[in-house]
């Protein structure tokens, strides 16, 4: 066992994966990231504020390099706009969210679980954008390379969504049970000629050439494009362009649904968790059980887009409790909206993390 | 011969926009200098001179308004082969909004040619003044704003870029051009430009309103990228067998209280890695306020037999505190069962259970915190003391740490 930090392996994750070039603007609870990466990763580079950061990245990833980020909200508000680009323009990175309390600078060394529907409603016209959260080291690990893998796959940006409590606390830890992590190489993509940037194959993913390649002539565009990648207002082209953004990840979603179902025979009470809470969830699971009472866990690891797989397990529970530490309950107006539901309530908190006895209270007799 | 470098004649600016030659100047001298089409990069802005992408033969990447010298950045940095040409084109908006990056790239030296296409107003919204836009200009458009503008030639040139050029004179300038891209490093050419929708109209008019011709040099090395090897920050090796040595029967919380710089956060990461060396599941967290180096510094450890999920800390065990500013956390903190260890000079009613030492002067205003915590958890027998040297001993200030610890462990013997 070692004292280590979810910071330490998420970072060592990344650069095992393939990650090249960290560009950073210190942040709270994000900095470990930064100061790790400063050690680890093969390039670093300060950035003077977080649209730069973006954008620096933005021009690395469209040379062929994969550059991860680290930031919470404040910095994640300037990147909006960048985000947008990326998005649109198919340029694969990695961007490290450490949520704290808010509304704005918030209580900058308190953890929290704010961000989700911003990073829903992020891209102008609401195309998904894979999120990954993890809940425990575990998962660190493996959704860190997750998240180089499919931004690489699928040329998009991804957000790995973190807490404070999950990156700055330290866990003693056994790193030999985590699995080896292969390098992901990118492949020269093989192109139909005449090279078009934004054609694609039945995957619905452009292969990617870096800017400068000798072969072919690239072209990247953050605005309506055709696959020509040159600005196209309102052809047939450009619009089944913008649709293919929702499209790509929709349809290969099955390739990164993650997440951690416990059930119990004859339960029909389901807990509904994530990130930061969910080992206060598990812990609360044991002892309702321990209690004599039936229930079943689902912890959500793939939160954006809302994978398939996660409403079927939720149809088959009559009653659900989301357990989230924000104010409205973020999770549970992703997949409900605001609409009354009788049966699905929630265990909801700021300031520190929900605790076991807080979810034991909302199934107390 | 190489290739053309416009895939096009027809500029798809309006009629006699000044653009259009600056485009055609750079092309050629782009082909002059002997640049296949796809060894250059056009970074294009938003705005008019952001509509560029269409009529070249390049590597094009059409970006964000203000932002493309930021993403060049990124490229000309992430290039797989440097000598790949890097050439950015904004407007005198992009130039606006987007100052800091213009600075950043000349700060650095960045090697890659930044071109702004200065007609001295926002073009496709209107007209508006920008920050480029100069008193003269402004004074004949009834605009009540004399504003001196920004000198972009002079500030890239104050920020470090290696060549920053203004050209004002109409006709060919491609020379300017190669000179700039001939440049190691950071290049700027800012060419005043004719808007007939709604700006200057006529070329001789140009003269009057623009800010002069203007070329500087900087002679220093540009920024380079160096991808360099890293080693693991840990590897996956099966980790060393611990023995079992703590009396705690499942699970012991602890949360210590001082002073920032009182060494209170390295003394829980001390015990819990004492912990684990004693055969326990444990978590550390830290607690300060965001000014890391004033007011209290607390921090939590978690001692288990059991696998440890849930981190929080809702009812300690104990709580060690002392420094006034701890004292605050241990009030706030202490629930019914809590055993209180405090500075003797923390004595106080409130507290008629709580274990009091001299801590402050046994161990030091950075020292006390770990001798408290270390007096205790000997006395109570939940760590051994020599898993607690061992892991000092791992520590860069091990000697002090070693004497502090034994000095803790003494004091319990002598009772």
């Amino acid at each position: 066992m070692q004292l280590i930090d979810g910071s330490k392996i998420i970072t060592e994750a990344c650069v095992r994966a393939g990650a090249d070039v960290y560009v950073g603007y210190p942040i709270t609870p994000s900095n470990w990231f930064y100061a790790y990466a400063q050690k680890r990763f093969p390039l670093f580079l300060a950035g003077p504020d977080e649209i730069s950061v973006l954008q620096w990245m933005s021009g690395f990833s469209a040379a062929g390099r994969l550059p991860v980020t680290a930031t919470s909200f404040p910095g994640l508000a300037l990147m909006v706009e960048t985000l947008n680009m990326a998005h649109m323009m198919e340029l694969p990175m990695a961007i490290i969210v450490t949520q704290r309390l808010g509304p704005s600078t918030g209580s900058a060394t308190t953890g929290a679980q704010g961000d989700l529907l911003l990073l829903r409603g992020a891209i102008s016209g609401g195309c998904p954008m894979p999120v990954f959260c993890p809940s425990n080291f575990e998962d660190c690990w493996n959704l860190a390379y997750e998240s180089i893998q499919v931004a690489i796959r699928y040329r998009t940006p991804v957000v790995l969504l973190t807490s404070k409590e999950m990156v700055m606390t330290h866990k003693s830890f056994d790193v030999s049970a985590l699995p080896e992590i292969k390098k992901v190489e990118r492949e020269t993509a093989k192109v139909e000629l005449p090279y078009q940037s934004y054609r694609s194959g039945a995957d619905g993913v452009p292969p990617f050439v870096p800017l400068g390649d000798e072969t072919y002539q690239v072209r990247l565009n953050a605005s309506t494009h055709g696959n020509l990648g040159l600005i196209q207002k309102g052809s047939a082209e450009a619009m089944a362009n913008t649709r293919r953004l929702k499209d790509k990840l929709e349809k290969n979603i099955q390739s990164f649904t993650f997440y951690e179902l416990d059930e119990e025979a004859g339960a029909d009470e389901l807990i509904v968790s994530y990130g930061i809470s969910s080992d206060a969830a598990r812990d609360a699971v044991t002892e309702i059980r321990r209690q004599g009472k039936k229930v079943s866990l689902l912890v959500i690891k793939t939160l954006l887009p809302v994978p398939p797989a996660i409403l079927d397990i939720l149809e088959r529970y009559k009653k659900q409790v989301f357990v989230e530490e924000n104010l409205p309950g973020l999770l549970r107006e992703l997949i409900y909206g605001q609409a009354r539901r009788k049966n699905i309530r929630s265990v909801n908190k700021i300031g520190s993390m929900i605790a076991p006895s807080e979810i034991l209270n909302e199934f107390a007799v | 011969m190489t290739p053309p470098i416009l895939s096009r004649k027809d500029m798809p600016f309006c009629p006699g926009c000044g653009h259009g030659i600056a485009v055609k100047n750079l092309a050629k001298a782009l082909e002059e200098a002997g640049y296949d089409p796809l060894d250059a990069i056009i970074v294009s802005d938003i705005g008019c001179a952001g509509l560029v992408d269409s009529i070249f033969a390049t590597h094009t990447i059409h970006g964000l308004h203000g932002r493309a010298p930021a993403l060049a950045l990124g490229v000309s940095l992430g290039l797989i082969d440097p000598d790949k040409k890097v050439i950015a084109i904004q407007g005198d908006g992009g130039a606006t909004i987007g100052l800091q990056h213009l600075l950043e790239a000349a700060r650095r030296n960045v090697d890659m040619t930044l071109i702004v296409l200065n007609n001295l107003l926002y073009g496709m919204t209107g007209g508006q003044m920008s920050g480029l836009s100069t008193q003269a200009f402004k004074a004949g458009h009834l605009i009540e704003d004399d504003t001196p503008p920004f000198d972009v030639v002079q500030l890239m040139h104050e920020a470090g870029a290696a060549f920053s050029c203004r050209i004002t004179a109409p006709g060919e300038f491609k020379a300017h051009f190669i000179e700039a891209l001939a440049t190691s490093g950071f290049s700027l050419i800012e060419v005043a430009c004719l808007c007939p929708s709604h700006g200057v109209k006529k070329l001789k008019e140009l003269a009057d309103v623009a800010m002069g011709d203007l070329k500087l040099a900087y002679e220093r090395a540009p920024a380079r990228a160096e991808y360099r090897e890293t080693a693991p920050l840990f590897g996956l090796e099966k980790p060393v067998a611990t023995a079992n040595r703590s009396t705690i029967k499942e699970r012991l919380g602890l949360v210590i209280a001082g002073s920032a710089g009182g060494g209170v956060q390295s003394a829980a990461r001390l015990i819990a890695n004492a912990g684990i060396l004693s055969g326990l599941h444990v978590t550390m967290k830290g607690e300060y306020p965001i000014t890391v180096g004033a007011g209290f510094s607390a921090a939590e450890v978690i001692l288990s037999r059991k696998p440890i999920h849930y981190t929080g800390l809702e009812s300690p065990d104990v709580v060690v505190a002392v420094t006034e500013d701890g004292m605050a956390k241990a009030r706030s903190r202490k629930k019914e069962h809590t055993t209180l260890v405090l500075d003797s000079k923390l004595r106080e009613e409130a507290f008629p259970n709580a274990i009091y030492g001299d801590f402050q002067k046994e161990g030091g205003k950075q020292g006390a915190a770990l001798y408290a915590a270390a007096f205790w958890l000997v006395r109570e027998g939940v760590l051994e003391i020599e898993a607690l040297l061992e892991a000092a001993r791992k520590h860069k200030h091990s000697e002090a740490l070693v004497e502090l610890i034994e000095k803790a462990g003494t004091v319990n013997s002598e009772r």
